[in-house]
């Protein structure tokens, strides 16, 4: 039988700096959450597929990768992190005092169509915060967020409030039955200016109909809530926005914030604010997240929360790739003399000194030509010394 | 990132009128009409660069957010799907969808499994799955029409714009299944980096389409 020697379409090896560079996001981000409380969880790669079916995943079935289980249930391996953990706090945290703050640092698993680039394991670290509502639970993870994408080093980046219960208060007075509202949402969500103009143009006088047209174009600085005010008159949401805003800014967070009321995505799920963190060099999204007030009732406790993930791969791709240290130096020891070897190559920068494990000094020398180093340094009887390649 | 705008546009007819709705809107196209060996064609007095690509690929560059901006027809965009925001309508490329059978048959007259032809098979499926109907749906690359005249299938999903070719092939057309023209599309990441740029060239395309209507 040939071997298929492949990996698979949207798995890769990582080599070297590869590793290195998902490291150095991880253990930045991983930091400043524990830093601010977060303990850490780690969920089963594999779930039943009835745990994100039940919760009304939005992510849909076909994307999930399917894995089978002895027991003839059907599981898939974990297509985000937020349902399994608001699991866990339902459960096995139950008794603990809420809020809980919860971090992760684990890979979710989403199938691609083919041939399209994307990664069907793409890791994420992210954050939730249980049990706590209002606005210094929400001013905590959007400030989070922020202080995340800064951590990892982005030159430059910013993050983007909106709010689910804008939407749903202009769709609420216009009154349209559920598909359709749908569609409009959908309208919304992919900017679609003029087809969403045309949708509602039946509408035209409606008091919300303004404000729904130009949803799709608010987006910004916050001019935006100006433009929100003006159009659809005072809302408990952008009123929140705002008093969010004043919050951020006297905090020093004002320059990192935008606004986009048009965000209204998984409308179903997400129940006050939502946000998003854009980077320059990356061509989406690489920190999505919200406030999530029922899905943890799904699985029997009673608990709002909010909470978000960064994608660590697509951000980064947008920072600089690390240069690995060259090796320059072999270390050539005789028998007896491996404590002295070791302790030279561990008082030198990693990367940049190592063992030789040749039996003469001839293959050492060899070898370290074949590695491009410059030295060898040899331990024997006669001590220490150094021997230029 | 370059403070320059990237667009893909699809080759083929669509270029030459977005080509004349640039121009209309002030832009100096004279580099995308004369490419000569380049790939990318800068315009000379506006921060926008053009690449031309085949349709599917427009949004595959849009999507992965190489270039900021496409121009697309929606026949594709049904087809291929996909993560992007699509802001206008550019009313160009006009045609449709449509589901035609060979003239005089009964298509919804059997309780049979329908067979049906398409380039489109997204398009196709998911025109029949919102009908809740259960079809079989069979690729075809080349002529369409040939299908249903050879037997093959009981119908087609193909582009129409006149209709000749269907009546000179005895197939009519029965149903539209979408209607498509030209989109422009934008990433969504650049949408918000490149928020002003954007809603520039954004607001002049829209200001030639608005003088037209």
């Amino acid at each position: 039988m040939k071997l298929t020697i492949n990996t698979p379409e949207g798995t890769r090896d990582r080599l070297f700096s590869e590793c290195q560079e998902r490291r150095q996001i991880q253990s930045r981000l991983t930091r400043l959450f524990r830093q601010r409380g977060y303990l850490e969880v780690s969920t089963p790669d594999t779930e039943y597929y009835d745990l994100f079916a039940l919760s009304g995943s939005a992510i849909p079935q076909e994307r999930m990768v399917k894995v089978g289980d002895p027991s003839g249930k059907f599981c898939v391996m974990r297509p985000d992190s937020t349902t399994p953990i608001a699991r866990v706090a339902a459960t096995k945290l139950c008794s603990l005092p809420l809020p809980q703050r919860l971090y992760y640092d684990q890979t979710v698993y989403r199938s691609n169509p083919a041939h399209n680039g994307g990664s069907r394991e793409i890791p994420q670290c992210g954050v939730e915060l249980i049990g706590a509502k209002g606005k210094k639970a929400d001013l905590e993870i959007i400030v989070t967020a922020v202080d995340a994408l800064r951590s990892c080093g982005a030159p430059r980046f910013h993050v983007e409030l909106g709010h689910a219960g804008f939407f749903r208060d202009l769709a609420g007075r216009l009154e349209l039955e559920e598909d359709k509202q749908e569609q409009m949402r959908a309208l919304i969500e992919g900017k679609n200016f003029a087809a969403l103009s045309a949708f509602l143009s039946p509408y035209d006088g409606h008091p919300a109909c303004a404000a729904l047209k130009q949803l799709s174009r608010l987006f910004g600085g916050t001019e935006v809530l100006d433009e929100a005010e003006r159009l659809a008159g005072r809302t408990e949401a952008v009123d929140y926005l705002r008093d969010l805003y004043d919050e951020l800014s006297a905090a020093g967070y004002g320059q990192y914030i935008r606004f986009d009321l048009g965000m209204v995505h998984q409308i179903d799920y997400y129940t006050g604010v939502v946000f998003r963190g854009y980077v320059e060099g990356a061509g989406d999204a690489v920190l999505s997240g919200g406030r999530y007030d029922h899905l943890v009732e799904v699985f029997g406790r009673e608990a709002q929360a909010t909470g978000f993930a960064v994608d660590v791969d697509a951000v980064a791709r947008t920072l600089p790739e690390i240069v690995l240290p060259r090796l320059r130096c072999v270390v050539h020891y005789e028998p007896g003399y491996l404590a002295q070897a070791l302790e030279a190559v561990d008082g030198r920068p990693a990367g940049t000194c190592e063992l030789s494990p040749c039996r003469t000094l001839e293959s050492t020398r060899n070898l370290a030509r074949d590695k491009g180093a410059e030295a060898i340094l040899v331990f024997d009887k006669d001590g220490e010394r150094m021997v230029l390649v | 990132m370059s403070e320059r705008l990237r667009i893909a546009i699809t080759k083929g007819r669509l270029l030459d009128q977005s080509v004349k709705l640039f121009e209309q809107a002030g832009l100096d196209c004279s580099p995308i009409k004369d490419p000569g060996r380049r790939l990318i064609h800068a315009v000379p007095n506006y921060p926008l660069d053009a690449v031309l690509a085949k349709a599917p690929d427009v949004i595959t560059y849009v999507e992965h957010g190489v270039c900021d901006l496409g121009i697309v027809g929606r026949d594709t965009i049904l087809e291929k799907g996909g993560a992007f925001y699509e802001v206008l309508d550019l009313g160009y490329g006009k045609c449709r969808f449509a589901l035609a059978v060979k003239e005089g048959s009964d298509f919804y007259g059997t309780y049979k499994t329908r067979r049906i032809a398409s380039k489109y098979p997204e398009v196709t499926r998911a025109f029949f799955e919102k009908k809740g109907m259960d079809v079989d749906i069979i690729k075809i690359e080349g002529s369409v029409e040939l299908a249903p005249i050879l037997g093959l299938t009981d119908a087609i999903v193909d582009i129409v714009e006149t209709g000749a070719t269907l009546k000179a092939n005895g197939l009519v057309p029965i149903e539209t299944v979408a209607e498509v023209s030209a989109r422009l599309i934008v990433n969504t990441a650049s949408m918000k980096l490149y928020k002003n740029q954007i809603s520039d060239f954004i607001a002049k395309c829209e200001a030639q389409l608005e003088g037209k209507a």
